[in-house]
């Protein structure tokens, strides 16, 4: 009797299952035909607002070819020839990458030596506190002193979180640091900002300290323009 | 094994049940994502060995080795082990002789749907001779030998025969063209500088893309496989997009609007690029049509705008904004038109990525101020957590068979990059080399 019931309710959760695992599928087929429509309006409204400069040139990487070179199992094989693929590129890595950790160790010292002082904000957070107002007013002093000088407001964050969203976070970081040099009358065309998100942490120990010398604003006088 | 399974979908089932009465909500989320797995019954499969035929000592066993752990990764065999079993492998030829003819039937009538054997050897007796690689298949099922493969090639492809061999399997038994032969790309970290890398989808064979010093983040794929798209801090003072041709190093930059550029993925078709840049304030989505240059920007926020997703139908996409505040997942129609909030559990979401088969949204989410791995179906219905544990997970990416999510974690110390099967289990760590590894990309299938 026991398994008959069992059984019974068994039979039930599989209708049931088998009901709801069809639905998604529904669902997406309406939201499919919704999307169907906007996408021929779109079109239009892409042409309207008209090319951009700041715009490359695109190839067409839309799929060519199906199948991946599959050619199924045969009774009698021919023979394949396996290439390595197409990764033939070889990087050169004596280019371009001494020439700039020079620039950049030249705008480290530079900054160093303008004894600028960087800012720190609480986690998520690009608000200035009262610690960070008062270095910044004797980072403007100094930018006002030295008129000719132009700086880069760097926005830095702790490693927790993804890369993509604390790059935002560390641009709303160095965007509120340049906002509040330009209250102080540090004029905007000499203020460009960058975000590194976590991608250039201070340091890489997993704990509290860190995170708080990670999340920062930094301001890198520029050598070169 | 068939009554086991039976078991499992009735408790399923009875699961499902108390979900929908709310007592069990996350077992029933897992039970959802077994039941519409596509390889929810497995092809048991054995590999009786590929023998030496010539060369050295190590390179049957090698092939043997990566066959295996391609067969297994695939999700479509049940990898079984032969000896285990009572059968004793052996060379068997081409399988047709009455000893190996034996051996088939024997492993047939233990239940093992597919035998699977080869032979590698050397073209010739010069060290740098070509090798060769046969391998064969038995269907039990119809008592057959199905057919084979032969390969030739140079030392380096050793393995990528073997990966093109395990690929044919899962055609010949699933019509798809199997990941075995996909690509990850990745970023590394070179003191300051974070370069590009492409390495094969086990971990081996890696390969360095960029060099310039700076920092080159976030790596996407064309939709056919020839070309990354990532952002690039090239010129120091913005973030610009660029991309590089995997074939000729070819590198050359698509968006330099000024601000900060990110998050670019290509439509699926190739034809738009959809991406986040901050040339206008705040970080805003845009989308680009590739061939008219039109720039169309999507949404219109204070908050920040990020990390869209295609659909696989190229219809929809799925992003990351914080207009409520912390960082949640949107969804959209590609032309910016009906935004409706994904998320709702927990204050962090973020990292989309919409599965090739379109049925789940995987994500990093925060639980306890840990960074993990969930996925959400496009409706919002279903939800479940895939990682545990310590440490930062982010960027997920898809396998093209929908079966695996490559992704990178700091669970171990140093953030490295691991393969997990979609419904959480079979966690598998990719690369060891370098102190920082991150942002991996999935290559579409080839």
């Amino acid at each position: 009797m026991n398994k008959t019931l069992s059984l019974s309710t068994c039979g039930l959760a599989l209708v049931m299952s088998v009901a709801l695992i069809g639905m998604p599928g529904c669902s997406k087929k309406s939201v499919q035909s919704g999307g169907d429509s906007q996408s021929t309006q779109d079109m239009s409204k892409g042409g309207a607002a008209g090319s951009k400069s700041g715009v490359g040139n695109f190839p067409d990487t839309g799929v060519q070819s199906e199948g991946g070179g599959l050619r199924g199992l045969d009774k009698n094989p021919s023979e394949e020839r396996v290439g390595s693929g197409t990764m033939l590129a070889k990087v050169d890595p004596s280019g371009s990458a001494g020439r700039q950790m020079d620039e950049m160790r030249a705008e480290q010292a530079a900054s160093a030596a303008a004894g600028l002082r960087d800012v720190f904000f609480g986690y998520d957070s690009w608000t200035i506190s009262e610690d960070g107002r008062q270095a910044l007013t004797r980072n403007a002093d100094w930018m006002k002193s030295n008129p000719s000088t132009l700086v880069k407001v760097e926005g830095h964050c702790d490693e927790r979180g993804t890369s993509a969203y604390n790059l935002v976070l560390g641009e709303k970081r160095a965007k509120a640091v340049r906002n509040y040099l330009v209250e102080l009358g540090v004029g905007a065309n000499r203020l460009s900002v960058v975000s590194y998100g976590k991608e250039r942490p201070s340091c890489n120990e997993h704990e509290e300290s860190c995170y708080q010398q990670n999340r920062r604003g930094h301001l890198a006088v520029k050598t070169k323009k | 094994m068939t009554p086991l399974k039976l078991v499992s979908i009735c408790f399923g089932g009875v699961l499902l049940l108390a979900g929908i009465v709310g007592i069990l909500e996350s077992g029933a989320a897992d039970v959802f994502l077994e039941a519409t797995r596509p390889d929810f019954q497995k092809i048991s499969l054995g590999v009786v060995g590929i023998q030496n035929g010539g060369g050295p000592d190590w390179l049957g066993g090698r092939i043997e080795e990566v066959l295996k752990k391609d067969v297994k990764r695939s999700l479509v065999f049940d990898l079984v082990d032969l000896p285990s079993l009572g059968i004793q492998t052996s060379d068997i030829g081409n399988g047709t002789g009455t000893g190996s003819k034996v051996l088939l039937r024997q492993a047939g009538e233990k239940g093992v749907s597919v035998l699977v054997w080869g032979k590698a050897g050397m073209k010739g007796t010069d060290k740098d001779a070509d090798v060769n690689m046969e391998g064969f298949v038995y269907d039990s099922g119809s008592d057959e030998l199905v057919g084979g493969k032969r390969y030739v090639g140079s030392h380096s492809v050793v393995r990528l025969m073997a990966h093109r061999f395990a690929d044919e399997l899962v055609f010949r038994y699933t019509g798809e063209p199997g990941i075995a032969r996909t690509k990850i790309a990745y970023v590394a970290e070179q003191g300051t500088a974070r370069e590009l890398f492409v390495m094969d989808y086990d971990g081996y064979d890696t390969r360095q893309l960029t060099a310039d010093g700076f920092l080159n983040l976030m790596p996407q794929w064309s939709p056919d496989r020839r070309f990354l798209i990532f952002t690039a801090y090239r010129n120091r003072n913005t973030q610009d997009i660029d991309m590089i041709e995997l074939a000729t190093g070819k590198r050359w930059t698509v968006i330099s609007l000024g601000g900060l550029n990110i998050t670019p993925a290509l439509s699926p078709d190739g034809n738009f690029l959809a991406f986040a840049s901050s040339h206008e304030g705040n970080s805003e989505l845009y989308r680009l049509d590739t061939r008219t240059k039109a720039l169309q920007r999507l949404t219109v926020n204070p908050s920040g705008d990020l990390s869209p997703s295609w659909s696989p139908n190229g219809r929809e996409l799925v992003f990351v904004s914080d207009r409520g505040g912390g960082p949640q997942l949107f969804l959209m129609g590609s032309d910016g038109s009906n935004v409706r909030r994904l998320t709702f559990e927990g204050d962090y979401n973020a990292a989309p990525a919409w599965s090739p088969r379109g049925n789940w949204i995987a994500y990093v989410c925060r639980t306890h101020k840990e960074y993990k791995l969930c996925v959400i179906s496009p409706d919002g219905q279903k939800r479940m957590q895939l990682t545990t544990g310590p440490g930062v997970d982010d960027s997920p990416s898809w396998s093209p068979d929908g079966r695996h999510l490559v992704f990178s974690s700091t669970s171990d110390g140093k953030s490295q990059i691991y393969m997990i099967d979609a419904d959480g289990k079979g966690v598998e760590r990719l690369t060891f080399q370098g102190t920082h590894n991150s942002a991996p990309s999935w290559s579409p299938a080839s």
